[in-house]
């Protein structure tokens, strides 16, 4: 094979991936661009050019002054219900998940593999068949719509992928190092929290970014669950875009998106990278 | 203090019996080496023996305490895992010391205890080293040092070094030997490695399909073997076993063209037996070049056809036939080397240590 043949290859290579590339950028270049415009400037010109002034205005109005529905004060009660419903159902739906992943990997007793299985036949029951019982159950249990309620929906909704990532990572630690610690002396709780849970960053970052995505961006439970003060930012994302008083906002309504979107966006830059490295890491090497 | 007796002990799968009844009685102090072939149950003993299997019937003591269902970490065994089982994320001191704090000891004691261990084992400069920073050999003596640190009343060890090269293999065959004469503990060891078995043991536990064949001193073992099993497990090369016609309790051989009647050992058990065939076991330093002042009483001269030889360095295998059987016989290098040429040799066969097996089942006469 000769160097032009190579060179060749990887322009277009280069070529393929830099196009790719821009295609999957354009809509964040146009909202980003949009949300920085004037009205007028939106109507009049053109869709990608850049801005002829920078102007914040719509930023500042989609976070504290745009109408969602009848209440005119942007996103950021709603952002802080946000944050509010995903950091403890993460948290929590992690840490149960890492508990269940030790005992189903490590400690086999009389129908695991059942409990496993039932477990993972949870990842793929769809959200609209469990939308009216846990509506049921959750007015039954006087949760519903609060921020504890949905948090629970989310945590039991989580349970089921969180088992899953820790399981396989703990199933590909040796037994042999149970034993040890067994004839060390440490017991069920001793282990994990020594042994399996200093080896378990990777898993960790790649559980926790999973959950966070999920239920950040969650809608529908959000719209089902939630009541007027409760009420998760996608849903007033929502909210906010239907509502038009006078004519359209397109830089509020952009700017509203990147604000929803950004809590996700800045977890995968600073994580990103362990992501890719906790999905592709096996066990930890003796 | 650290004596082990096994009675009846029996261990199932399900449905699989994997050990089938095994009883040893473990001095205190008696370097134990279980052999066996893969698969025959010498991890599932090993396993039962510290408690992380549950066993399905019998009892087992450790001294006077039976220990039958007492949990592992209050049996105070310690074990060394084939793979070492190091913590990962622990520096080889704390690996070390994680035992100890486990159990509460007072702070000061596990300080002075770990650069005890630390300096027998010469590790001393790897302490703050994670276990991923280790060679295989550093890796194995952190293994040692976590299991010495305890003081166990029994260590178990599960083919210990057989990730090692062959080098290291034997340098730390010898401070295990003399680690265990220093310290006196008992000590259960897996192996495959006959060597290590024959130098290290005690006394020999021959395991086959979860039944021990046979139980004794290496001596005995390698000389007076219990069954053909054993006889063929144990030693390298392995013994000859040709199967001869019985005439007046000798044995007929056939070599390089005669007859030649052997006498035997075991002449009264052999007529009594009744056979009229039988497995004559023979180690091959048995049959060599003649020697002068060699005299058991039970010596034979013969010649063999040479078919091929196999010089190992000290000495040179040479393999012939006899009744049609392929035979080993152990020649000096000098010899070898003209017997390779010549395609025949003069031997002499000693079997004042030749052992007799039923041709069917295999068991000793
Ligand atoms: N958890 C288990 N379930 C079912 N069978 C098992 C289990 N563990 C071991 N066995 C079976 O028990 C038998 C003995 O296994 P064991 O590990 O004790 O053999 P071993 O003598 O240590 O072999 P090796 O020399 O290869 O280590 C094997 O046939 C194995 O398949
Ligand atoms: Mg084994």
């Amino acid at each position: 094979m000769s160097s032009m043949n190579l060179r060749l290859g990887r322009t277009l290579i280069y070529t393929l991936l830099i196009g790719f590339a821009l295609i999957y950028l354009a809509p964040l270049y146009v909202m980003l661009v949009t949300s920085l415009k004037d009205i007028e400037e939106i109507r009049s010109g053109n869709l990608i050019a850049l801005p002829e002034n920078i102007n914040f205005s719509a930023w500042v109005k989609a976070w504290n002054s745009a109408c969602t529905g009848s209440e005119c004060e942007g996103l950021a009660p709603y952002f802080w219900n946000s944050v509010r419903i995903v950091i403890p159902a993460v948290l929590i739906s992690t840490i149960i998940g890492a508990c269940n992943g030790y005992v189903l990997a490590q400690w086999q007793f009389k129908g695991s593999n059942m409990l496993f299985g039932a477990l993972l036949f949870g990842c793929f029951i769809p959200f609209q068949v469990i939308l009216l019982p846990m509506a049921k159950l959750l007015a039954w249990l006087g949760l519903a719509n609060t921020v504890v309620g949905l948090v629970g929906v989310h945590v039991v909704y989580g349970i089921t992928f969180t088992t899953l990532f820790f399981r396989n990572y703990y199933v590909a630690i040796p037994n042999e190092l149970v034993r040890a610690a067994r004839l060390d002396g440490a017991g069920f709780f001793a282990i994990f929290w020594r042994i399996f849970l200093p080896m378990s960053t990777p898993i960790f970052v790649v559980t926790v970014i999973w959950q966070f995505t999920q239920i950040w961006n969650d809608f529908l439970f959000g719209v089902v669950y939630s009541g007027p003060g409760t009420q998760p930012i996608t849903v007033a994302l929502n909210n906010l875009v239907n509502t038009s008083v006078g004519g359209k906002e397109y830089n509020v309504d952009m700017a509203a998106a990147i604000i929803a979107a950004l809590p996700t966006l800045l977890v995968y830059l600073v994580a990103g990278k362990y992501f890719v490295r906790g999905l592709t890491a096996g066990a930890v090497k003796g | 203090m650290g004596a082990i007796t096994i009675q009846e002990l029996t261990k199932s799968y399900g449905e699989t019996q994997v050990l089938k009844g095994i009883d040893l009685a473990i001095n205190d102090g008696e370097f134990l080496i279980l052999v066996g072939p893969s698969g025959c149950g010498k991890s599932t003993l090993m396993n039962c023996i510290a408690g992380l299997e549950d066993i399905t019937s019998g009892e087992l003591f450790i001294g006077d305490d039976n220990v039958t269902n007492v949990n592992p970490k209050d049996r105070d065994i310690a074990m060394v895992f084939q793979s070492y089982a190091l913590y990962p994320t622990m520096t080889v001191e704390r690996n070390i010391r994680f035992g100890l704090e486990m159990r509460k000891y007072p702070k000061a004691e596990i300080d002075s205890t770990v650069k005890d261990v630390a300096k027998l084992l010469q590790i001393e400069h790897l302490l703050d080293r994670k276990p991923s920073q280790l060679s295989g050999g550093q890796r194995q003596r952190v293994a040692m040092g976590r299991a010495l640190a305890r003081s166990p009343r029994v260590f178990l060890f599960d083919e210990p070094l057989s990730n090692l090269d062959a080098k290291l293999r034997v340098e730390m065959r010898t401070e295990i030997k003399k680690l265990h004469k220093r310290l006196g503990t008992t000590i259960v060891y897996v192996t495959h490695d006959q060597v290590e078995a024959m130098t290290l043991a005690d006394r020999i536990a021959v395991m086959k399909d979860g039944v021990v064949q046979q139980f004794g001193t290496p001596y005995e073992i390698y000389n007076d073997p219990a069954n053909r099993f054993v006889a063929d497990f144990m030693g390298s090369p392995a013994m000859n076993f040709i199967e001869c016609t019985v005439k007046d309790g000798n044995v007929i051989i056939e070599s390089g063209g005669q007859h030649h009647e052997v006498k035997v050992p075991s002449t009264q058990a052999l007529k009594s037996s009744g056979l009229d065939t039988v497995v004559l076991g023979l180690r091959p330093e048995m049959i060599t070049e003649p020697k002068p002042h060699s005299d058991s009483g039970y010596i034979s001269q013969m010649s063999l056809n040479v078919l091929v030889t196999e010089p190992t360095g000290p000495d040179t295998l040479a393999f012939g036939e006899w009744n049609g059987q392929e035979v080993q016989a152990r020649l000096s290098p000098e010899v070898g080397v003209k017997a390779e040429t010549e395609g025949k040799v003069e031997i002499q066969v000693d079997t004042g240590k030749a052992v007799l097996f039923d041709p069917k089942t295999g068991a000793r006469i």
